[in-house]
């Protein structure tokens, strides 16, 4: 018994200690929002002297003549077809992987492995001559239609194997009853691979979210800028009088979007991938 | 309806299952195998995107191979692969056999360790590594704290790579869960059968547990490979590729050739040789597992 | 027939429309029209130059409300890659702010961008670009291959700029020559503080002042403006023992120092120098501007160019710091042109402007600002030392990227001491004859 509690708070220490380290530059991040330039670099405290909400305020109004408002409204005019396109799509592809067998299957499954090897950065001239020889740069097509062709592999590996975790029976009942292939996928499959699908979305929000080079090739107009463009306009352009806060806040706002689609989706999404699917 | 040696349900065509997965087919003709391609024959001419392409043939191969520059990339993203991927997986395999032990506050403990790994490369996070491991950064008052002297992180051609790789050290989140799932799917009677016959816990994590996750510690081996030799946002963001060349990987190289210098023939070659070290590697890791699983099953 | 295959498959990859064998899509000759349209306008820069520029589009806005102007704008990290693959695609805003080196790297043959003087001397119909305001030296700069490709927006050379607060705590002058700047280092030194700052990122001060110095000795040029060589190999390890005797000295921190303490930002986001540790660097009158704003209201002063013992000033450089140029696939070219003589030349706009891009080149536009008082601060201060002195023109293939990567990787390797000043020279010059020969062609 002796040893069983020995075991346990040596468990807790160790993941008390790693959560330390995981949490506290981010809250640390936060409080030096309200520091002055002396405070950052000689306090390694997180609570600060004061608050001032007036480097947010700045941060927010930023040097363009839009507010961040307007930018965060631009990521979602990305995100949202993004995320709507990205899940169909990979949905169907896994689904015909997943149920049906038909020719050159292990061909079409080799080169979905293949896709994923491919350093992304080769495919980026390639696409921004296409795009420009369509005359569809400056808009969000460059940037969400590849989510209709289940550009993402991972995605659908993963939807793979939660759709080969849910029984076949399934299926074969729904069929009995009269139900076709898209039906079966709509009213039996995919109520019970909803994990799987709120995972696929939160992954799509985030890597948009964090994405910087394919905006800045494809978009051109300030006005049309997502968040992580105009976060690195903001950063690069300094202001009047200078404070190592006003960059911290500006990083600050950047964080928030991802961390709060977290927070809302976490129990689902973690939740998620830990009631079945993702197992080897 | 058709019925041939397709193993479909009854009145189902072997066209249906085409059919769904064409959005993938007609994806990976376009944003895949185009720029494949087109990677491998700009690769064979000299180019700067003004003028017309000059075929070279391997010439741009031969040039780099010979370059310091290359080969100095190739070894910063073999070092960089070789120490952060064993250090990544052991520690999330690691943090994950911790938290199966039934623990309270679990839920807490799973979202503090994935939070890090969803902010990848953000500027934000860039910034706030900075203030980290800048020399009178976070690390450095923490290690003044404790009485140890300061660390040069930033200006330091050994350390520098570790700024990166404790960056994604810190991202581990993703990979533990994967590891956290799968040690939940291993059924407790094999334990119980191993504490019977006298076995302690770090034979039965030997004996039991890794042959069990066998599977999913290749798919994120794999996972992690693949994006370790790819890594260009955090060197980029980061340290520059500096000092002196020590973070500078390959992905870097293919972007200064590709947008910097202009030089798209040079780049493309560059991603080439990249996709065929990722492949190779990749390979190596088919076969060992291969081998191993045979070894076990004897 | 493998050729042509290849042919094929080429045509069908790259970038360029000539590499498909099919002419370049000819250019929109002009009409001496303004016709209604909107026309698109980049450029990089800081916050003062954002805000300056979005003003004076407001003000063209009323003046000419049919032709509508849509700004594309950011900081100077990554532009230089985003302007090269937007051109590679032709898909280049129709007014371009362009710096220097594009003229060689972007249109080599001298076709890269619209050639202005179609738009600005036109026996056939009125034109819209007023080059009367710029001396024949100063439009120079912007010929390539013969053809006006581009007009130099301001003239601007490296100066030396100080904290003043901090000089007076040490105790020490700013300095006249080279001696008195390397004795600098034992004073500041004794503080732990530095008199001055060099870099070996995209701004590459280090490698310039040891160019400044070596200049000024032997009244040779690093790069001729044709883009040969103009140093020996024996000059090249004269600048790198000269910037060698400046870490020694304890006048600027050492590459490693430097970087553990700023990381990778810049050096007027760093601490170091907003808290005044680091009290001088070396930058462009037309962009000293942040490095004042961060400080205390002027605090942050010009200081004179350095000179030899025997009183020799030369070789400090000049360049144009930044050139508009008008795409060459606009469909548009008079209102291009008409919008651009109004950035460089109109009095309203030039006031509205200020120096937000260096002292202006267009008489006009410098008139301007001198009546409405605000041809004042560093930027002019700046200026006005420099024209006292005999300058070298800098070669535009002195700031392409690659040739900027070799100098910086010398002076790194020099810093770090993995090779000595000698072997670093050596393969530096071998480096850049190899360089230069490549794109000289």
């Amino acid at each position: 018994m002796i040893k069983y509690l020995k075991k346990r708070i040596i468990a807790y220490i160790f993941l008390i200690s790693v959560s330390a380290v995981m949490l506290y530059p981010l809250l640390w991040l936060l409080g030096a929002s309200f520091k002055s330039n002396e405070e950052i670099f000689s306090s390694v405290g997180i609570i600060p002297k004061s608050f001032d909400f007036s480097v947010f305020k700045a941060a927010w109004q930023t040097v363009t003549p839009y507010t961040m408002g307007h930018y965060f409204l631009n990521t979602f005019k990305i995100i949202l077809p993004k995320t709507v396109f990205a899940v169909i799509s990979s949905v169907l592809v896994a689904y015909g992987f997943s149920r049906f067998d038909f020719p050159f299957k292990k061909l079409f499954k080799a080169l979905l492995l293949t896709s994923m090897l491919m350093p992304s950065i080769v495919t980026i001239m390639p696409m921004f001559l296409m795009w420009s020889k369509m005359q569809l740069l400056d808009t969000y097509i460059p940037l969400t239609i590849p989510a209709l062709f289940a550009a993402e592999g991972m995605f659908v590996f993963i939807l793979i194997r939660f759709f080969d975790a849910v029984p076949k029976e399934f299926d074969e009942a729904a069929r009995i009853d009269g139900c076709g292939s898209l039906k079966t996928l709509v009213f039996i499959l995919v109520p019970s691979i909803k994990p799987a699908i709120i995972s696929i979305a939160v992954f799509t929000f985030l890597w948009t979210m964090n994405d910087f080079l394919n905006p800045l090739i494809m978009i051109q107009s300030v006005e049309k800028y997502p968040l992580s463009l105009a976060l690195r306009l903001s950063v690069d352009s300094t202001g009047q009088s200078y404070e190592q806060r006003k960059i911290i806040a500006l990083s600050v706002i950047g964080l928030i979007p991802s961390i709060t689609v977290f927070a809302i989706a976490q129990k689902k999404f973690v939740g998620g991938i830990a009631t079945g699917g993702l197992t080897g | 309806m058709k019925k041939r040696t397709y193993r479909n349900p009854v009145g189902v065509s072997r066209f249906t299952g085409l059919l769904l997965i064409s959005p993938f087919i007609a994806g990976f003709l376009i944003f895949t195998l185009y720029p494949f391609v087109c990677s491998f024959v700009l690769g064979l001419t000299d180019y700067n995107g003004n003028t017309t392409p000059e075929f070279t043939g391997f010439e741009n191969y031969i040039n780099l191979i010979k370059s310091e520059d290359f080969r100095n990339a190739v070894k910063v993203t073999l070092k960089y692969a070789v120490i952060l991927v064993p250090a990544k997986l052991i520690f999330s395999l690691f943090t994950a056999v911790i938290l199966s032990l039934e623990i309270k506050g679990m839920g807490f403990f799973r979202t503090a360790f994935y939070i890090p790994s969803i902010l990848g490369a953000n500027l934000s996070v860039v910034i706030m590594w900075q203030y980290l491991f800048t020399s009178k950064g976070l690390v450095n008052q923490f290690l003044e704290l404790i009485g140890a002297s300061p660390v040069s992180w930033y200006g330091s051609p050994d350390k520098a790579i570790f700024i990166i790789i404790l960056l994604r050290l810190w991202e581990f989140g993703s990979t533990m869960i994967i590891f956290l799932t799968s040690l939940k799917n291993i059924p407790k009677e094999l334990y119980d059968a191993a504490k019977v016959d006298g076995c302690g816990s770090i034979r039965a994590f030997f004996s039991i547990t890794l042959p069990q996750l066998r599977g999913v510690i290749f798919v994120n081996l794999i996972l992690q490979i693949i994006s370790a030799f790819q890594e260009f946002n955090a060197p980029y963001m980061i340290t520059s590729g500096g000092p002196l060349k020590s973070t500078y990987t390959l992905g870097m190289l293919i972007y200064d050739e590709m947008f910097r210098y202009n030089e798209i023939g040079a780049a493309n070659a560059v991603s080439w040789l990249l996709f065929m070290i990722i492949a190779a590697a990749v390979a190596v890791m088919y076969i060992v597992s291969g081998w191993i699983k045979r070894r076990d099953e004897k | 027939m493998k050729t042509k295959i290849f042919k094929a498959a080429v045509c069908l990859c790259a970038l360029s429309l000539s590499a498909c064998g099919k002419k370049q899509n000819s250019i929109t000759m002009p009409d001496g029209k303004l016709d209604k349209c909107s026309l698109r306008f980049s450029w990089w820069g800081g916050d003062d130059r954002h805000e300056a520029t979005l003003e004076a589009i407001k003000l063209w806005n009323t003046l000419h409300p049919e032709i509508e102007i849509i700004p594309e704008y950011g900081g100077w990290d990554g532009w230089t890659e985003k302007a090269a693959s937007q051109i590679a695609g032709n898909t280049e805003p129709d007014i371009m702010q362009i710096n220097y080196d594009w003229l060689v790297s972007l249109s080599p043959e001298g076709d890269g961008f619209y050639d202005l003087s179609l738009l600005s001397d036109n026996s056939e119909h009125h034109a819209f670009l007023d080059l009367s305001g710029f001396d024949e030296e100063t439009l120079s700069f912007g010929i390539r291959r013969g053809n006006l490709n581009a007009v130099t927006v301001s003239l601007s050379g490296r100066g030396l700029f100080y904290n003043s607060d901090v000089y007076e705590i040490v105790g020490a002058e700013y300095p006249e020559t080279w001696d008195e700047l390397l004795a600098l280092g034992e004073k500041f030194g004794k503080k732990n503080l530095y008199p001055l700052d060099l870099d070996i990122q995209s701004g590459g001060t280090a490698w310039y002042l040891a160019v400044v110095y070596v200049q000024q000795k032997t009244g040779k040029e690093f790069i001729t403006m044709n883009g040969e060589l103009g140093f020996t190999q024996e000059d090249i390890k004269e600048a790198l023992d000269f910037y060698k005797r400046l870490e020694d000295n304890h006048v600027i921190r050492t590459i490693s120092a430097r970087t553990d303490e700023d990381g990778n930002a810049a050096l007027y986001e760093s601490p170091e120098f907003i808290g005044g540790n680091v009290a001088g660097v070396l930058e462009w009158g037309s962009s000293v501007g942040k490095y004042e704003s961060v400080l205390d209201e002027n605090v942050l002063e010009a200081g004179p160019f350095l000179t030899g013992e025997n009183g020799s000033s030369g070789g400090w450089m000049v360049k144009p710091s930044m050139l508009y140029a008008i795409s060459k696939n606009t469909s548009h070219p008079d209102e291009a042109a008409a919008f651009m003589n109004f950035l460089l030349n109109n009095e309203e706009c030039a006031v509205i402007l200020g120096t937000s891009r260096g002292i202006p080149a267009s008489s006009y536009a410098e008139n301007a600002l001198e009546k409405s008082g605000r041809l004042s601060g560093l930027a002019k201060e700046n200026d006005d030392l420099l024209e006292q002195l005999d300058t070298v023109t800098i070669s535009p293939y002195m700031e392409l990227s690659r040739m900027k990567e070799i100098c910086n990787t010398a002076i790194e390797s020099v810093s770090y001491g993995t090779s000595d000043t000698a072997s670093a020279a050596k393969q530096m010059y071998e480096e850049i004859n190899a360089y230069l020969e490549r794109v000289r062609k």
